[in-house]
């Protein structure tokens, strides 16, 4: 390939990027100011069961200075971040960023690992729709999609952890450890509930289904049919890399919610359980650098996405 | 205006008997038991607000523990108080029945605003509307709302102005395409050679006519994503709290009964909450099936 195909590419790719650094920026701004319109006085929390004195507060907040105005605060926020300094927990008094890079590898791992499983299952009852079109078998398959979106994932949780308990004897609720012979089945229970029932199942099934059909009846498939070559092969881009990338790109935050609540049933110690413990004890640095790091990894989802729509159809992505 | 519709006819409307006649047996059963849901639903609502009640939520009979479905005048049997599990199902409905109807009020509104905004004037405020709704999309519903939570206080109206605000990309987007689709049809084009002001064309002619059916679907769909949102805070204990039942902290609460064996206290709701999102969910797709005509 000559490097003046490339340069177009390139360029796309990079405004991607662009794009994808301003929504983070963006999204910091966003998770400031919720916290920064939140009520309640940090010092108040600070000092609570410390002093008895009544001028105490109006003292230490004279001593630091008054707090700069809200841009300042937010600038001076964001050039500690942007140096990898996320603040320290207030309640563990642990930096952010470990603490949240250390969960959210767990978090990765049940993320990705659902998504397979929603993913096995749906893609084949989506191309067998495709393909076949609407057949008794088919509405079951579909059915069954649709009930499993619908399925509450605790509960769901509460079935696994039973049947794991009293048929199998294993008790998935300590976190698998390398050391134990059985650690991969501990593994395997949350990853297959969330992937059971993150509530995305018949939305994908559906997407799949709509964008196949849409590319099996195009022109090029036809022609393809005509002269007798293979059909997947020739509608394997359109009709599935680029829908099942974009589907994946766009549920990525819906399985991160989903995995608050697994994690939670299951006690994984994960982004989503932290999460849960820093909104109980109001623990702002915390839950400030994990919905950051939740929002980097949907836009990572999404920049890939568009790389590989951009890699694929070049001329499709430029407006 | 009469003598313009024949140019919508690839766009269901919901009185449009012709769209109904052709229409899938499945997605007309999927309407129906939606439909009931929704009934069901209303009508518990109005039953619980009205505190007509076949037993008193939380009354506790110690005598009867965990009675399976109808004993004793319990038609779905006891908890592991012996409070009465329908009346607290019904009873659950108002943890989530009007925070839902507000946060699908401010999907829909919002929403329509930005979709007008990018698809009929387009241009920079297309761009701007996409970013916002970019923004919005990076944030997991869930996490943003533990963030408000611990910012606020756990309150269902905080929670569901950000199942609201997170759902107005989503119905921007609908109404956006819906717009851009419109505008190349004549009736449009003719509406603004005779020189109808933008609100009559934008309320009338493609709101009013040809977006109301989005606008249900989507209302139905946003309902059962305040369900979910509201049983899955329940139940990790920022929503409604013991107890005042939710469907959410009924399956919280029977967790350890859970595991002793005793399914139903926890099952109960579970299913309510199964069947109920499964409902709207059908409702939504059954609709759009039919009006939006999406199946290939």
């Amino acid at each position: 390939m000559k490097l003046s195909a490339i340069r177009p590419i390139a360029l796309l790719l990079a405004r991607e990027l662009a794009i994808t650094a301003l929504l983070i920026l963006g999204v910091s701004f966003v998770v400031f100011i919720i916290i920064y319109l939140s009520p309640g006085d940090p010092f108040g929390t600070l000092l609570k069961g410390q002093t008895t004195l009544p001028n105490a507060p109006e003292n230490i907040r004279g001593a630091l200075g008054t707090p700069p105005a809200w841009y300042a605060q937010y600038l001076s926020w964001l050039v500690n971040m942007v140096q990898g300094d996320f603040g320290t927990s207030t309640r563990t008094g642990l930096p952010v960023l470990n603490e949240v890079i250390r969960v959210g590898i767990n978090t990765l791992y049940l993320t990705i690992g659902s998504m397979m499983v929603t993913l096995l299952i749906a893609v084949p009852v989506a191309l067998f729709a495709a393909r076949r079109g609407q057949t008794p078998v088919n509405w079951v398959l579909t059915m069954l999609a649709y009930v499993l979106s619908a399925l509450p994932v605790f509960w769901l949780g509460y079935i696994a952890i039973y049947i794991s308990m009293h048929h199998f004897g294993l008790f998935p609720l300590a976190f698998a450890s390398s050391a134990q012979k059985w650690s991969w089945l501990y593994f395997m229970f949350p990853v297959l509930v969330l992937g059971l029932s993150n509530g995305t199942t018949s939305e994908v099934v559906r997407f799949l289904r709509e964008e196949m059909s849409r590319v099996f009846s195009e022109d090029y498939i036809r022609t393809a049919r005509a002269k007798g070559a293979s059909i997947w092969k020739h509608s394997f881009k359109e009709g599935f890399l680029i829908p099942i990338t974009e589907i994946i790109a766009s549920k990525i935050p819906f399985i991160l919610g989903g995995a608050v609540v697994v994690e939670q049933v299951f006690n994984w110690p994960g982004m989503g359980r932290m999460a849960w413990q820093a909104a109980q004890d109001r623990d702002f640095p915390l839950i400030m650098g994990i919905t950051l790091l939740a929002a980097v990894f949907v836009r990572m989802g999404s920049l890939l996405q568009r790389f590989v729509h951009i890699l694929v159809n070049p001329r499709a992505s430029k407006e | 205006m009469k003598r313009y519709s024949q140019y919508t006819i690839e766009v269901g409307d919901l009185w449009d008997v012709s769209f109904w006649k052709k229409a899938d047996t499945m997605d007309l059963i999927y309407i129906v038991y939606g439909l009931f849901i929704v009934i069901l639903v209303v009508v518990s609502y109005v039953l619980g607000a009205l505190s007509l009640l076949p037993h008193n939520p939380q009354e506790i009979n110690l005598e009867l523990l965990m009675a399976p479905p109808n004993t004793a005048g319990h038609l779905l049997g006891t908890d592991f108080m012996g409070r009465d599990i329908l009346s607290r199902l019904i009873i659950g409905i108002q943890a989530y029945f009007l925070p839902g109807l507000l946060a699908i009020a401010i999907a829909l509104t919002a929403g329509t605003i930005f979709g007008v905004l990018a698809g009929y004037w387009g241009g920079g405020l297309d761009t701007t509307t996409t970013y916002i709704s970019n923004l919005l999309n990076s944030f997991p519903r869930l996490v943003l709302i533990l963030l408000m939570v611990a910012a606020f206080k756990p309150d269902i109206y905080t929670i569901m102005l950000v199942v609201g605000v997170t759902n107005i990309p989503a119905v921007a987007s609908l109404i956006r395409s819906k717009i851009l689709f419109l505008k190349q049809k004549n009736f449009i084009e003719a509406a603004m050679a005779l020189g109808l002001k933008s609100w009559v064309i934008i309320f009338k002619h493609i709101l009013w006519h040809n977006c109301r059916a989005i606008l249900i679907i989507q209302a139905t769909l946003g309902m059962a994503e305040a369900i979910l949102m509201e049983t899955s805070l329940s139940y990790l204990g920022f929503g409604v709290q013991e107890p005042t039942p939710s469907w959410g902290n009924m399956v919280q609460a029977g967790a350890n009964y859970f595991m002793q064996g005793n399914f139903w206290p926890s099952t109960a709701p579970a299913l309510a909450i199964l069947f109920t999102i499964l409902g709207f969910h059908l409702l939504g797709d059954g609709l759009n099936n039919i009006l939006e005509g999406k199946r290939g």
